[in-house]
């Protein structure tokens, strides 16, 4: 044992804590806590006075928000991306923002065939994307020395669901699979221009989700269609990236483990100790806390219990399992953070 | 004879061509069509809402099989009207107000009608006071509403309790599905019945008005 210190844990800031667990690092006095996607809820909204649709159209009212989840709730990553249809909006979908109590929805699916994709020039310039980059810079200057900033990028698969519709795509896996890989093909472009331009404008990492879940395709179409396709993706993203599939998912974390991703972002339905297991070290992951049964319905004590379950089972970053319901109470979103500064 | 379990193959497999040939010989060699749905697609639909429930198949594999029955009961429309169309009990349905998710809703609707109910689809993104209002214009059996987020899930208790508030609720059982709802949750927003997933939609309907 080291003398000078007693062995006693270093106490990270709230970055390198995040960015450690992330990696696989070194762990610090206690387990870090992350939102890879939306805490935003009404009485988060209300106690800081930024509203939606703003929050999802203009930059400093994103940053805003966003920053409450650090500075209210006291989570230690900053996401400032609460829809998940910016990139709809800029590949021709028309968009309905929704407002306090609706989230954003894809209203159009223009898309008819992988002919009819066309990726704009000045993607980056879209309002819908840029409205991101710049958010992502005004936290990186606020925040970046001592909070991790997330960026958020949907995957191929996901930008189908929006442009060219769920149900007119998934059926293509079994009618037509050479659309379907067309189709991935196209939209990887998008994704890896997005993921390094938020990287650029300041983010410590991505959020990558890709909704090839559990309740919708098998493990095996997974295995064919989205491998390979992440696999080349991120071979071509510069910085950290974190996978997001809701649903049940234990059967294809064994192929997420392998595709290169840093983490993956899961939910209580798949037992903590069994994703850990199915996942062997070779991802982190990061979540594991039920939206529903824990930080919707349940008490702070509901919440606590799940933590502690998943800080137990060796989950790397602790967090709400998807973005949260908007109704969420915030002292049950607190009670994360609490469990978490218990220590490992 | 036509030999309906043909019928509840080709469905099965999701081949929708097959399915609406064999329907219409079987129409053709003069079975009768109410014997085409009971033995040859809701067969079909049976079982592939079972293999969907054990995780065999998965939702390309139901939207395959409803696309079939889809295409098989129009074939069947005509002659169904001349004969009548029996019905085991009248479902309004739909996805809640700011969800625009409505697949599973689709399939469940599907299978529903299939399986002799009345359906009234409203679609997608309905306000709450449409459901009841529906509910009570078509004297509904049965509500069944879909939610696909975790954000529009409370929306299907809001509607509970306009049916409450509107004296309608006792006349009414009330089911609820979509990916993120849970049998809890059902319990706790006071429905009748939940549907884990569209494979189990039918006999929980059957079940709630005792057919």
């Amino acid at each position: 044992m080291n003398a000078k210190t007693n062995g006693e844990k270093p106490d990270l800031t709230p970055r390198r804590r995040f960015l450690a667990n992330l990696m696989g690092g070194r762990k610090g006095k206690r387990i870090s806590a992350s939102n890879p996607t939306s805490v935003a809820c009404v009485e988060l909204i209300e106690k800081v006075g930024v509203h939606f649709p703003e929050a999802h159209t203009d930059a400093r009212a994103m940053a805003e928000l966003a920053a409450a989840g650090y500075e209210v709730l006291g989570f230690d990553t900053i996401m400032p991306e609460f829809s998940v249809q910016q990139e709809a909006a800029a590949l021709g979908c028309e968009v309905n923002w929704g407002n306090d109590n609706m989230m954003p929805e894809t209203m159009t699916h223009p898309v008819k065939s992988p002919g009819d994709v066309v990726i704009p020039d000045n993607l980056l310039e879209k309002p819908s994307i840029k409205v991101v980059l710049d958010a992502i810079s005004l936290l990186r200057h606020e925040y970046g020395d001592r909070v991790a900033i997330l960026g958020k990028v949907m995957g191929p698969w996901t930008i189908c669901y929006h442009t060219v519709g769920v149900e007119d795509f998934l059926i293509l896996v079994r009618l037509d699979p050479d659309q379907v890989r067309a189709y991935l093909e196209a939209y990887m472009p998008v994704t890896i221009a997005i993921a390094n331009a938020q990287l650029r404008a300041g983010a410590d990492a991505v959020v990558l989700p890709d909704h090839a879940t559990g309740a919708m395709v098998s493990a095996g179409t997974y295995a064919e269609f989205l491998v390979p396709v992440h696999h080349r993706m991120l071979a071509q993203i510069g910085g950290p990236t974190i996978l997001h599939i809701c649903g049940k998912c234990l059967d294809r974390i064994p192929d997420i483990a392998t595709e290169g991703y840093d983490g993956y972002h899961f939910e209580w339905q798949n037992d903590p100790k069994k994703a850990v297991e199915a996942a062997g070290g070779q991802v982190s992951l990061l979540g594991g806390i039920s939206n529903i049964e824990a930080l919707l319905q349940g008490t702070p004590d509901d919440v606590h219990r799940q933590a502690r379950y998943n800080i137990e089972a060796g989950v790397d970053s602790i967090g709400p399992e998807c973005a949260i319901s908007l109704q969420t109470p915030l002292e049950n979103l607190k009670a994360i953070i609490a469990a978490a500064e218990e220590g490992y | 004879m036509a030999d309906f379990s043909l019928i509840a193959q080709a469905l099965d497999q999701g081949d929708r061509d097959k399915t609406v040939a064999l329907t219409e010989a079987a129409l053709g060699s003069g079975a009768n069509p109410q014997e085409i749905i009971a033995q040859g697609l809701q067969a079909g639909m049976a079982a592939v809402g079972e293999k969907f429930s054990s995780g065999e198949y998965f939702l390309p594999d139901m939207l395959m099989a409803a696309r079939a029955m889809k295409a098989a009961l129009e074939v069947l429309a005509p002659a169904l009207e001349q004969t009548g169309i029996p019905t085991i009990g009248k479902v309004v349905i739909g996805t809640v107000e700011g969800d625009m998710h409505d697949i599973g809703k689709n399939v469940v609707a599907t299978f529903l009608s299939g399986n002799g109910f009345e359906v009234f689809d409203l679609g997608l993104n309905v306000p709450a006071q449409k459901f009841i209002d529906e509910v009570k214009e078509k004297k509904a059996d049965i509500l069944g509403m879909s939610a696909l987020l975790t954000t529009t899930m409370p929306v299907m208790g809001r509607v509970i309790k306009g049916l409450e508030e509107a004296g309608l609720r006792s006349s009414v059982k009330v089911v609820v599905g979509g990916a993120p709802v849970t049998q809890d949750y059902a319990n706790y927003i006071g429905a009748d019945g939940y549907a884990h997933d569209g494979g189990r939609a039918v006999p929980v309907c059957r079940e709630l008005i005792g057919k």
